[in-house]
């Protein structure tokens, strides 16, 4: 469950201070499938750093799993990133001297969890995906769609509240962008994923969309 | 567990960039190869000269010279003086209390002959105290004795290279030579003494090759007093190695009172052994301060080549924080690698060490002792260097903005 209130967003760019988000109200529940779409500069990638936790608004409330982690230190961000959020990238940014299985791995190291059970779970999560074969491989050995699928895998190993996904199929062919988004239709329902996306053709296989238009929600039941 | 994981990321960096890692690490590996070299060298020759020492009577043997060493003026009293006598030692003997051995010395070269063998060599006449206080010891017969100084006795005792030069095979005990036409009955030969630094020339030679007699004898012959003789050198030997400062400040005190001027010199190894140290200190130091530099710089470039390394893979830390990777984190896995990289390199040292050692070994012909110890050390010095300058790349990769780092392309 994901609450956002009357959430801002302000660069400070010495004199011409740049407003990205001028109170957004947003309400996620639990497994759905969302797309956030809108045009570039619209506020759209502030407003997925900070579901992400990898910024904080300059006001509002974010209420993550009844938390409010609107104004927590850098240190409690990256705990809370590392516990409760997935992200999957439009450039996969895999570890590419680490083998497919260490990239799924990562987030439980940095969890400190034992190697055996950061083992077993990222297989677990690579199943998941449909890449259970080949945990020992390099990414640059892997298609670009595979790679999309470890970086999912990476997502998920952590059992996050959100899994947030950033032009995932970009930089894919259509076919393989079409077979990533299945992947995300499949796991709609047990997880809750946000999608950031421009193309509208993706973002109607979403339950719901929400569109950012000069950092407010134009239309929030689309 | 996250450093155990940064430890086997940072051996598998080391191997996918061999070449890089061993350019970077040549000033580290050089600092540490100078700081084995600087001790290695340094505990060997402080352990060589302790045993030398050791072997030739130990640190508390004191000498008592003529003339003072350095360039002292005399004046006429001084010129006039009779030197050190025989009763000088005697005085020795009875008022320095931190004194317990004593033995005047004079030697002239004299023609020694058994049989058809006849050579000038220098002959020594001693006291029985010379034997204990140099550590030099019959191996045959005996010593000088008490009985043959008061008696005057016409015997004479052999140093090994000695005996073997004049008697070859012969067995020298009760024996008869004859000693600038005098004859002497040999009751001795001394034990073989050898100590070398360079497993070459043997620094105690010098002890095989003396012939003793005893010092009254030697007086009689020349035809001087017992009282007025005059000898070369008095050896002594303090009680204790502690009180050394005061042992020569007593033998000053009577010699002082004996010759009304200071024409004598009294030195012991104790404060020649503090001075070699602190020469040794300097020597230490220049090249524990060339090891340093070269630290100093390799840790310099350590610290380079981890911005660019840090530079390099921006996002890649970005994609770490992402996933929940604290500040924390971050830095101490960057940090991890460069101490990981620059123990590697003082681990290189080592064997530059080695090499650095040997050649300076084999060039002075000093000898040279890699311990533990020094080992350890270097390798602290080199993790140390590594900590230091990866400080500022791993706060740096610390403080990174994921958004940023992520948008970097």
């Amino acid at each position: 469950m994901i609450r956002l209130e009357q959430i801002t967003k302000t660069y400070d760019a010495g004199e011409n201070a740049v407003q990205a988000l001028r109170g957004v109200d947003v309400s996620i529940e639990d497994g759905e499938f969302i797309a956030v779409i809108g045009p570039s500069g619209s506020g759209k990638s502030t407003l997925m750093h900070i579901l992400g936790c990898l910024d904080t608004p300059t006001t509002g409330k974010y209420w993550l799993d009844e938390q409010d982690v609107a104004e927590l230190t850098a240190r409690t961000l990256a705990r809370i990133r590392n516990r409760k959020i997935g992200f999957v990238f439009q450039t996969f940014n895999l570890l590419p001297r680490a083998s497919v299985l260490k990239n799924v791995e990562l987030p439980l190291l940095y969890a400190g969890l034992p190697a055996g059970e950061r083992r077993e779970r990222a297989h677990a999560a690579l199943e998941r995906v449909g890449l259970g074969n080949r945990p020992k491989a390099r990414p640059n050995e892997l298609s670009g769609g595979q790679r999309q699928r470890v970086a999912i895998a990476r997502a998920l190993v952590n059992n996050p509240s959100l899994v947030l996904a950033d032009e995932p199929t970009g930089n894919l062919d259509q076919k393989t962008g079409s077979e990533i988004i299945e992947i995300f239709e499949k796991l709609a329902g047990e997880e809750t994923i946000v999608l950031v996306t421009h193309d509208p053709a993706i973002a109607a296989r979403t339950q719901r969309r929400i569109k950012i238009v000069d950092g407010l929600i134009d239309s929030p039941d689309a | 567990m996250i450093l155990f994981e940064s430890i086997l990321d940072g051996i598998k960096d080391i191997k996918d960039h061999l070449g890089r890692t061993l350019l970077q690490l040549v000033g580290i590996i050089l600092g540490a190869g100078s700081i084995v070299a600087t001790f290695s060298l340094s505990v060997a020759g402080k352990a060589a000269s302790m045993e030398y020492y050791r072997l030739s009577g130990g640190i508390q043997k004191i000498f008592i010279w003529n003339q003072p060493t350095g360039k002292v003026t005399l004046d006429a009293k001084a010129l006039a003086s009779k030197g050190l006598t025989w009763r000088d030692a005697v005085a020795v003997q009875r008022d320095a209390k931190e004194i317990d051995l004593v033995s005047p010395v004079s030697s002239q070269p004299m023609i020694v002959r058994y049989r058809e063998i006849e050579k000038t060599r220098g002959v020594m006449g001693v006291m029985p105290a010379y034997s204990p206080m140099n550590d030099v010891h019959a191996a045959r017969g005996r010593f000088i004795t008490d009985n043959d100084i008061q008696t005057g006795a016409r015997v004479v005792v052999f140093g090994s290279e000695r005996a073997a030069e004049f008697f070859s095979t012969d067995d020298p005990i009760g024996k008869t030579v004859t000693i600038n036409g005098t004859g002497y009955q040999v009751v001795g030969v001394m034990e073989e003494k050898y100590f070398s630094f360079d497993h070459k020339r043997n620094v105690l030679r010098w002890m095989n090759r003396q012939i003793y007699i005893p010092i009254t004898t030697y007086f009689i012959r020349k035809g001087e007093t017992l009282e007025r003789g005059r000898v070369d050198m008095i050896n002594a030997r303090m009680i204790d190695v502690k009180k050394h400062e005061e042992a020569v400040d007593q033998i000053r005190k009577v010699l002082l009172r004996e010759h009304g001027v200071k024409d004598f010199e009294v030195m012991s190894r104790v404060a020649n052994l503090k001075r070699n140290e602190q020469n040794n200190r300097m020597y230490d130091m220049t090249f524990m301060i060339c090891g340093i530099i070269s630290l100093l710089v390799g840790g310099i470039v350590v610290m380079n080549i981890q911005l660019a390394s840090f530079n390099e893979r921006v996002r890649e830390v970005g994609t770490r924080k992402a996933v929940g990777a604290s500040p924390a984190q971050i830095f101490g896995q960057f940090l991890a690698e460069s101490v990981l990289v620059s123990v590697f390199g003082g681990f290189l040292g080592l064997f530059v060490g080695k090499v650095f050692t040997d050649a300076i070994a084999a060039l002075t012909r000093d000898p040279a002792i890699i311990t533990a110890d020094t080992i350890v050390k270097a390798l602290i010095f080199a993790a140390g260097t590594g900590l230091v300058f990866g400080m500022y790349p791993a706060l740096r990769a610390s403080r990174l903005n994921p958004i940023e780092a992520l948008r970097t392309e």
